[in-house]
């Protein structure tokens, strides 16, 4: 919107979608809800660069894009760390913006996944939020309607990328908090609504692993399967993001941004909100133990959570000296 | 009509209102009538979100940051509440008529459907497109609508495969339900014939073409 675009795709890396705070107004007709998988990283990419925090960024995922830089901009990046660089020069760290100027190329080859953290997406955003239409009330792709973001489909090379924003260069700043994911890999969860008592209890008590196949639709478990009487087909029943599903080979399924808008399998628990950004960086074959938790600890959580999102936000107005007001409770 | 709905926590963000334990065409219309209840009690009530109606079931999502889960289950009792007062207007709008190609290669399992119930095609196909389906739900894909009504004696189990990929506009018979594919997908349905509505369009204004409580006629294109 403001000439000539600031990014140019060489590589699309293994999966980058176009995301932004999702699209809930039409899952009555089947339309998942999209959007970020880590909605603490999205709020953190955007306030970096001065954005609101639930405006459209680049979602990167294990291998992140390869971009040509064709005009001076300013770039917020948050969550993983996929080894962003700049081709031949310095080291870009999430939880950080940098400047960048025209003759470079971001690259982010993908983290080492050693660590027992490590996380897989990174998120990339530019001043304004990524410029492209509004569909259904959201800027996010739909991979399984193919619609949204750039043309419903990953970047692919030669995908020009912009912002929304008159200008485009911040000051360089530091993210002053954690980055969401705590110290270790857990998800706190809610029984129910399902009577399966035994199910959830053996779930909680077995040792999972992210199996190969999860994606943004859901996370699925390896491990040693649960009896098939314990799971499989329900009353198909809207279901919401986090739900863990029981499928008759024994082996759970948590929802994720991209899951269907109704489920038929039986729901023996559901992971607590504040757990989203944990659930959303899970690495294929990472461990991950599932815990037992109360409402109100949930609500504590997600409450501590935006309180930490909304002093972040003030610390980096203060620092960058911007009078504007960013409200960082819609994260 | 008015038997006891059960509402209960389903995660810290929604409630679920069960009607029943199977899914029915009267419990699906209690359903969307409580959900378009709840839409319009949307404006008046902040932190509220769409509500996904089933076969049985209501899901009621909230921003608990905004409404308490109190409220949540106060909201959704009204709504039980102002369904059972109010119709929903939709349902009596006349059917919405899909022309179909039936057999060949737009319904590889026509004949396959046939021979299962000792039927020819054409009455496969008349008795297909001789019933009215209403909308139960949508679910599953972007447009996909569950259509309740199919008569049981071309209801056809599942294929033991799934085939990796149906092409958009197909019309599939799977147990006592009938559905159309809104695009191209793998599935396992029973692929009986084809239409060229499109089913979901995210650039139109409503981009479903059903929407739960609508009527459905499918009509045979004849070569």
């Amino acid at each position: 919107m403001t000439g000539a675009p600031r990014l140019e795709v060489l590589d699309g890396g293994l999966l980058t979608t176009v995301q932004d705070a999702g699209r809930r107004d039409w899952s009555h007709v089947g339309v998942p809800e999209s959007g970020a998988a880590d909605r603490w990283s999205l709020a953190v990419s955007n306030l970096l660069v001065g954005n609101d925090p639930s405006d459209a960024v680049l979602e990167a995922t294990l291998v992140g894009p390869t971009l040509a830089v064709l005009a001076p901009i300013t770039v917020g990046l948050a969550g993983a760390d996929l080894g962003a660089r700049i081709r031949g020069g310095r080291r870009l760290a999430p939880g950080r913006s940098h400047r960048l100027v025209p003759g470079e190329v971001l690259e982010m080859p993908g983290g080492d996944g050693g660590e027992r953290t490590a996380g897989c997406r990174a998120y990339l955003a530019v001043p304004g939020g990524i410029d492209v239409p509004l569909v259904l009330g959201s800027r996010s792709t739909c991979l399984a309607a193919a619609f949204g973001g750039l043309d419903g489909r990953p970047v692919q090379p030669g995908d020009r990328i912009d912002g929304r924003a008159a200008t485009f260069l911040r000051p360089e700043l530091v993210w002053p908090g954690d980055d969401g994911q705590g110290s270790t890999r857990r998800l706190r969860v809610l029984a129910g609504p399902d009577p399966a008592p035994a199910a959830l209890d053996q779930i909680l008590a077995r040792e999972w692993r992210v199996a190969a196949a999860s994606d943004r639709v859901g996370v699925r478990l390896d491990g040693e399967p649960l009896p098939a009487d314990l799971g499989g087909d329900a009353t198909t029943l809207g279901v919401p993001w986090g739900a863990i599903q029981l499928p008759a080979d024994g082996h759970p399924i948590v929802l994720g941004a991209d899951h269907q808008t109704t489920g038929g399998y039986a729901v023996v628990g559901v992971v607590i909100s504040a757990d989203f950004p944990v659930l959303g960086q899970l690495r294929p074959g990472q461990a991950v133990a599932l815990v037992r938790t109360v409402r109100a600890t949930a609500l504590a959580a997600l409450l501590e959570q935006r309180d930490a999102l909304v002093a972040g936000a003030a610390a980096l107005r203060e620092a960058a000296g911007w009078g504007t007001l960013i409200d960082a409770a819609g994260g | 009509m008015v038997d006891e709905a059960a509402i209960e926590p389903f995660g810290d963000a929604a409630v679920l209102i069960r009607l029943g334990d199977r899914a029915s065409p009267a419990l699906a219309e209690r359903a969307q009538a409580i959900a378009a209840q709840l839409a319009r009690a949307r404006d008046a009530a902040a932190g509220f979100g769409q509500a996904v109606p089933a076969g049985a079931s209501v899901l009621v999502p909230f921003d608990p940051l905004v409404l308490g889960l109190d409220e949540a289950i106060g909201l959704a009792e009204s709504a039980i509440a102002g369904a059972e007062v109010r119709r929903d207007e939709r349902a009596e709008a006349p059917p919405i008529e899909i022309p179909v190609r039936y057999g060949g290669g737009d319904g590889p399992d026509l004949t396959n459907v046939a021979e299962r119930h000792g039927l020819t095609p054409a009455d496969v196909v008349e008795v297909h497109a001789g019933a009215l389906y209403r909308v139960l739900f949508l679910g599953f894909a972007p447009g996909f609508a569950y259509l309740g009504g199919l008569p049981a004696e071309i209801a056809t189990p599942r294929r033991t495969s799934p085939r990796e990929r149906v092409p958009a506009g197909t019309v599939a018979i799977a147990g006592d339900q009938t559905a159309v594919y809104p695009r191209s997908m793998p599935g396992g349905w029973q692929l009986i014939g084809r239409t060229d509505v499109v089913l979901f369009d995210p650039d139109r204004p409503d981009p479903a073409r059903f929407a739960p409580g609508d009527l459905v006629r499918f009509v045979p294109i004849r070569p």
